[in-house]
């Protein structure tokens, strides 16, 4: 009798993730739909021939757009790392600076403060081209975004655990060896990629300082080309290449390292 | 155990301990019972080291608490055991005798193993505290005080967030320690496990200490205070 129930227990399980998959296959074809009619109903015929003589640019771009992605999550990471530990300083002057720098950073489009860097602070610090400083830009409007999720993985700690911590002596050292930074890095990865996904979309606004990522050079191509239909659909499907894959990483992980 | 408290007074945010003094000689399991917030778990924190007094002096067994290394050789059990999350049961004693008493993996493994195996959680060992009930990590961390072999041993009502079934089950590994000849201060409401296993009731409340002596003050209660609280949780 036991053996029947959990039979049907386990096909209702598998029946309801089938459903799950049929929906989605659903959705996907939807999506997959509206794009083949917009695809037809242009006014003319799409042609990639010329786009493809062209795709070690694309190629390039690709590389170009994960590079400087990569970079400004390194440097948005550190930074708000560092931020992280003014907030919680002692020192009053770095936590007001936090806040100061926090509000600028909320309160400022992500194309203006590109913008800024790479054009107006360049100017007056010239010490690199406006590309690094437009990567400079957009690594510090992340860095807040960095802070937070920093915030809540340290808070994700409990005090009951520091009065245990004390209890039985240990060092600061071993404290963050063992106790602490385990914790915090798995409570920081699945929040540090919805990051990452952020600072790829918006690396596209480096093309105004001149990088040559994907959105510079498909916009390039549409013009060289006179096939901006075509490029645009490119452009679209590369940020999907590197964006949907990393939301499904995310998933997974947070699945992992929640149980 | 001994111990003797000499005008001891401690301040924060809400509950106080006023000028409390008592001396205890040869007594092996004491009970602190009143109301939530009358100052039994501040003084089984202050007892235990884990705070400092405000002012005061407390000696257990001849040793003053403010010493160094006075934290080694008690052990404390949380209200909610306090288990590190991201570790075994197992590692969760391994780790501390490792790092904090300098004991060889090996050695920590078969401390480690004998108080699980003690405590009934021979086959948990390898789990994580989330893994197992509330009764088997509040037992858990009862083997982790024992894993650090302490003189003394605080329990801060460890079975205050269970149900019924498994306060029992944790009030037994408690019953444990005493057959294991360890001595231990607990703080509890459970009145009737005061009366099994405590040789020693200290009735608080406000922050002061309004009666104390051997189990039987509890049948017949001098003060008012007491009387009530006795009606109550009865």
């Amino acid at each position: 009798m036991e053996a029947v129930k959990s039979a049907a227990r386990l096909s209702d399980t598998s029946r309801e993730r089938l459903h799950v998959l049929l929906n989605y296959a659903l959705a996907i074809l939807t999506f997959i739909g509206l794009a083949i009619m917009v695809v037809i109903r242009q006014q003319r015929a799409l042609a990639f021939d010329e786009i493809w003589l062209r795709s070690s640019i694309i190629q390039r771009a690709f590389v170009t757009t994960v590079t400087v992605s990569f970079i400004a999550l390194i440097g948005s990471l550190v930074l708000g790392l560092v931020f992280y530990f003014f907030s919680i300083s002692r020192v009053r002057y770095l936590r007001a600076f936090t806040d100061v720098f926090t509000e600028v950073i909320y309160g400022t489009p992500l194309l203006v403060m590109i913008f800024m860097m790479g054009y107006v602070f360049r100017a007056s610090f010239n010490i690199a081209g406006p590309e690094t400083f437009g990567l400079v830009g957009l690594t510090i409007y992340i860095t807040p975004y960095m802070t937070n999720i920093f915030r809540a993985a340290f808070s994700s700690i409990p005090e009951g655990q520091y009065q245990a911590m004390d209890l039985f002596g240990f060092t600061t050292f071993q404290r963050y060896r063992y106790i602490i930074i385990p914790q915090v890095i798995r409570a920081l990865m699945a929040p540090l990629m919805n990051n990452f996904s952020l600072i790829i979309k918006g690396s596209a606004l480096l093309h105004i300082v001149g990088t040559r990522e994907i959105y510079y050079e498909l916009f390039a191509l549409s013009n060289t080309t006179g096939r901006n239909i075509e490029t645009f659909f490119i452009m679209w499907l590369l940020y999907l290449m590197i964006t949907l894959p990393l939301s499904r990483i995310i998933q997974f992980v947070e699945k992992r390292w929640s149980t | 155990m001994n111990i003797d408290i000499q005008g001891l007074r401690h301040e924060y945010d809400v509950e106080v301990l006023k000028d409390l003094t008592i001396t205890l000689k040869d007594v092996s399991s004491i009970a602190l019972i009143g109301v939530s917030g009358s100052g039994k778990s501040t003084l089984l924190r202050l007892l235990s080291g884990i705070e400092k007094p405000t002012t005061g002096t407390v000696r257990v067994n001849g040793t003053n608490i403010n010493e160094r290394a006075y934290k080694e050789r008690v052990g404390f059990v949380f209200q909610d055991h306090n288990l590190f999350p991201h570790l075994t049961l197992e590692r969760n004693i391994t780790l501390i005798l490792e790092e904090t008493r300098n004991i060889p993996k090996s050695e920590a493994k078969n401390i480690a193993r004998q108080n699980l195996e003690a405590l009934q959680l021979a086959d948990q060992m390898h789990k994580l505290p989330k893994h197992v009930s509330g009764g088997q990590a509040q037992r858990a961390s009862i083997a982790r005080a024992l894993a650090l072999n302490p003189e003394v041993i605080f329990l801060d009502e460890p079975t205050a967030s269970l149900d019924p079934i498994l306060t029992h089950e944790v009030l037994m590994a408690v019953k444990k320690l005493r057959d294991l000849g360890k001595d231990f201060v607990f703080a509890t409401h459970v009145i009737s496990f005061v009366k099994d296993f405590a040789d020693y009731v200290i009735f608080m409340e406000h922050g002061a200490i309004v009666e104390h002596g051997p189990p039987s003050i509890m049948d017949a209660p001098t003060t008012r205070a007491m009387r009530n609280y006795m009606d109550k949780v009865h």
